[in-house]
């Protein structure tokens, strides 16, 4: 209140982009709040309510034209964005996160280290290591490893990995489409924020000796905790790409978004960064590749094991 | 110098037995400016001394008298001896100076007063074209489309003499159809080449306004694109001619022509904006 005496007449300004309570929840918690505090504190308060389709309503005495300026100005990115995530699956990313330590031979690690990684509470991640049971190994100092390569574990992984990763394909609409080559070019020219390059360019780097030839499609990662990402990069590498459905079209593009809070790239010489190997193993699998897929395992489980 | 939907294809299709260009005239540029009329005189009168013969259809077709005003004189369109099926028209290049649209130099010839057209712009499709084996120059294809959208920051209202598929169609509507044809028929990343290709041109030709210049090249595609029926009337004409062997989409004509905003018209927006040469 010290705070708020030293300015008499600023208003704070609360806005909630895409909530998941509704409009009536609102009001109601709104009517409550007024109710609650003394009419100098509430007449300073206002909150500002943009939905999805773009629909807007504001709570208090803020006006319309003021409260879309400040929440326009707070988020562009999310405002242009027509891409909204669901809520992050952090059982998928807790397992995700005790796969990638294991195959890098991270060793033990502790919960508030996997916390952080996955930008979840304590309690989250507690519950999520419960529903593991037997495969998770738990230390005395309460650090958690897995005993070995969960397979039925992975299995259920992968039939979740689409959605907890809203893997989006974009399909070629110009009867001309650009090669995965080109479209990986044009990434690293652009160098966008938060974008990795993963699944076959991504496992080659990781297993130069992946059985593999060519490259049939691009798959990249995008860093976004939030709930709304930045996409405008794939205009840029090619307008002629639109996001598509139907599976079987093939799918020039490919973006996965990566939902833990620690993006875990690894910064590569041309400043863009691959996609952390667990994600290539995901992508292998999702583009049918399971033999390199397990090829890329045993090889990564043998690099970091030589490692000092 | 040979310009417009030829010289195109000439660099874009190369030998392919397959390929094609449907196009009736032969746009033949004379340049330098100054040479022009005494150039286009012995063109022509060579020509006609060959058997070629005046194309004399269409409206001022006939030849004109010393009295006959500039702009209504007869361009030289010259049919070959056996065939009717095409001819070359024959172009002044223009003085860089001048801002008119359209400018006609007269060419008095033995049979009447002609007329040379020049375009402007058109001499940045000049720049750095390339001599054929035949001894020609061959205008470079991503230096027609920089001209083409030069020349066409908004879509002008004046139509073609001829009609395509049926249609009368805007004259600009064909002039930016063409620049995406020209992209498309330069492969999936043939545009990603053109800014530098255009700026060294832009320099070249008009180095003291090649920034603004530069600025407005994506004017009249975006407004090809911002409307449907523009966009279908560039499309028509682009698969009546340099895409016959490959006709698109309007969907896919609509991307190729976004292509070509994201891959040579923004860069090139952004380099006029920049400090630096």
């Amino acid at each position: 209140m010290a705070a708020a005496d030293e300015e008499p007449h600023a208003v704070q300004l609360l806005c909630l982009i895409a909530p998941r309570m509704t409009e009536e929840r609102i009001a109601e918690e709104w009517g409550l709040m007024q109710r609650s505090l003394r009419p100098e504190v509430a007449r300073r308060l206002a909150v500002r309510v943009l939905h999805a389709d773009g629909r807007a309503r504001s709570f208090g005495i803020v006006p319309d034209s003021m409260a879309e300026q400040l929440c326009g100005a707070s988020s562009p990115v999310e405002r242009r964005s027509g891409t909204r995530l669901p809520r992050p699956d952090y059982s998928f990313i807790v397992l995700k996160l005790l796969v990638y330590g294991w195959l890098t031979h991270r060793g033990p690690l502790t919960t508030l280290w996997i916390a952080g990684a996955a930008g979840c509470s304590y309690p989250t991640v507690a519950t999520a290591l419960r529903r593991l049971g037997r495969v998770v190994r738990r230390h005395r100092d309460r650090r958690v490893e897995l005993l070995e390569f969960p397979r039925e574990e992975w299995g259920r992984l992968l039939l979740t990995a689409d959605e907890a990763r809203s893997t989006l394909r974009y399909a070629d609409r110009s009867g001309q489409p650009r090669s995965a080559s080109s479209l990986a070019d044009r990434l690293r020219a652009l160098r966008p924020e938060k974008v990795a390059i993963g699944g076959v360019l991504a496992a080659r780097h990781y297993d130069p000796e992946l059985d593999l030839m060519g490259l049939p499609r691009l798959d990249v990662s995008v860093h976004s905790p939030g709930r709304w990402p930045d996409l405008s990069f794939v205009r840029r590498l090619d307008p002629a790409l639109e996001a598509t459905s139907d599976p079987t079209e093939p799918a020039r593009l490919t973006v996965h978004f990566v939902r833990h809070a620690k993006s875990l790239f690894l910064e590569g010489p041309d400043r863009l960064a691959w996609a952390d190997p667990v994600e290539c193993l995901l992508d292998l699998h999702e583009a049918r590749l399971e033999p390199q897929a397990g090829e890329l395992v045993n090889a990564l489980r043998e690099r970091s094991q030589e490692k000092p | 110098m040979i310009v417009g939907s030829l010289a195109a294809g000439y660099h874009l299709l190369g030998d392919g037995k397959e390929a094609q260009v449907q196009t009736k005239d032969i746009d033949c540029l004379l340049l330098p400016r100054v040479e022009a009329v005494r150039a286009g005189g012995q063109v022509a009168g060579d020509l006609l001394a060959a058997r070629w013969r005046p194309r004399n259809e269409g409206e001022h077709a006939r030849p004109g008298d010393e009295n006959t005003p500039d702009r209504a004189l007869p361009a030289v369109r010259l049919w070959p001896p056996d065939s009717k099926e095409w001819f070359i028209e024959l172009l002044a290049a223009h003085d860089p100076a001048d801002s008119a649209d359209t400018r006609w130099l007269r060419l008095p010839l033995p049979g009447g007063h002609f007329g040379l057209p020049s375009y402007r712009y058109l001499d940045v499709a000049t720049h750095g074209a390339p001599m054929t084996e035949f001894g020609l120059r061959c205008a470079r294809p991503s230096l027609l489309a920089l001209s083409n959208l030069l020349r066409n920051p908004e879509i002008r209202p004046e139509t073609m003499d001829a009609l395509v598929e049926g249609r009368r169609i805007r004259r600009s509507n064909k002039d930016l159809g063409r620049v995406v044809a020209i992209a498309r028929l330069s492969g999936a990343d043939g545009a990603r080449e053109w800014p530098g290709v255009w700026v060294d041109a832009l320099r070249a030709c008009h180095g003291d306004v090649w920034r603004p210049l530069a600025g407005r090249t994506g004017n009249g595609l975006r407004a090809l694109l911002a409307s449907g029926s523009d966009l279908e009337e560039a499309r028509v004409t682009c698969n009546a001619g340099l895409l016959a062997r490959g006709p698109v989409t309007l969907e896919q004509y609509r991307r190729e022509a976004e292509r070509v905003l994201v891959d040579a018209i923004e860069p090139i927006e952004e380099l006029a904006q920049g400090g630096g040469d």
